[in-house]
């Protein structure tokens, strides 16, 4: 039976492998970017009989600065690119059973690129979809 | 005994447990029609039941670990395995849920299914062979 929060800590891990990109687990008060924030979005259960599968849906949100500076739309790019050394997909597919945790996981898409709002400051940010089976 | 949803109906294939690699079971028991109309029969078609056949659908998740569905069903198209079925989500025969076991001539198996960014999964579909019998105990 897969952790949910071993999940968490093993998707930041993951993510923490783009160099100058900080992770969490959890939602942070004052995240400080660059950033990936791990949070959970739904849980469908009874994939299988008897518990056989449970599918976790997560979005991962990168928030990589403040949004008035041409450099972090660039940042933010390279984020979304399906391959490179700052691709936010390669990293967290680079293991993709979460050293054993989950059968399979995946980044499907990333979307809503744009301005978000924390503590009253603009700040450029992307968001992930993660299906992660376990 | 209340009426349910399925979520844990216990599935085993050859004494192996695939339960948790099975998403759909279903053991459908038919009977031939033999009809037996005649002159008597008023207008109407008459039938009595014939000979008794089943089919055993099983939908799986795909895996291809040691001892996983997938690596045991490679070898068994075109034998016979006994598969028992305990319906009503339980683990064990009882009065509310009722054990089926059945014989299977494994016909097909398709070990390489599915588009892109779906789960890999493989149905199957067999006629059983022999008595289908049940126990509640």
């Amino acid at each position: 039976m897969a952790d949910l929060t071993t999940i968490r800590v093993r998707l930041a891990n993951n993510l923490a492998t783009i160099p100058g990109l900080r992770s969490a687990a959890e939602i942070p008060d004052n995240p400080t970017p660059p950033i990936g924030v791990i949070n959970l979005e739904s849980v469908d259960y009874d994939g299988a009989m008897q518990g056989g599968l449970t599918t976790y849906s997560f979005v991962v949100t990168v928030i990589v600065g403040r949004a008035a500076e041409r450099e972090m739309q660039r940042k933010l790019d390279s984020y979304c690119q399906p391959t490179g050394s700052q691709s936010v997909k390669l990293a967290i597919e680079s293991d993709k059973t979460l050293s054993g945790e989950v059968y399979d996981l995946r980044v499907e898409r990333s979307s809503g690129m744009g301005s978000i709002t924390i503590n009253d400051q603009n700040y450029l940010a992307a968001e992930f979809t993660v299906t992660v089976l376990a | 005994m209340a009426k349910f949803v399925v979520t844990a109906t216990t599935v085993t294939m050859g004494g192996d447990d695939i339960s948790t690699a099975c998403a759909r079971a279903e053991l459908v028991i038919n009977a031939a029609e033999v009809e037996t109309t005649d002159f008597g029969s008023g207008g109407f078609t008459e039938v009595i039941g014939g000979l008794k056949s089943g089919t055993l659908s099983l939908d799986f998740h795909q895996d291809f670990g040691s001892g996983a569905v997938s690596t045991l069903f490679l070898d068994l198209v075109g034998t016979v395995v006994v598969f028992t079925l305990v319906a009503g989500n339980g683990t064990a025969a009882g009065t509310d849920t009722p054990l089926y076991t059945v014989s299977a001539l494994i016909t097909s198996f398709t070990p390489v299914s599915g588009a892109v960014g779906d789960l890999g999964t493989f149905s199957v579909s067999f006629p059983t062979t022999g008595a289908i019998t049940y126990a509640t105990s």
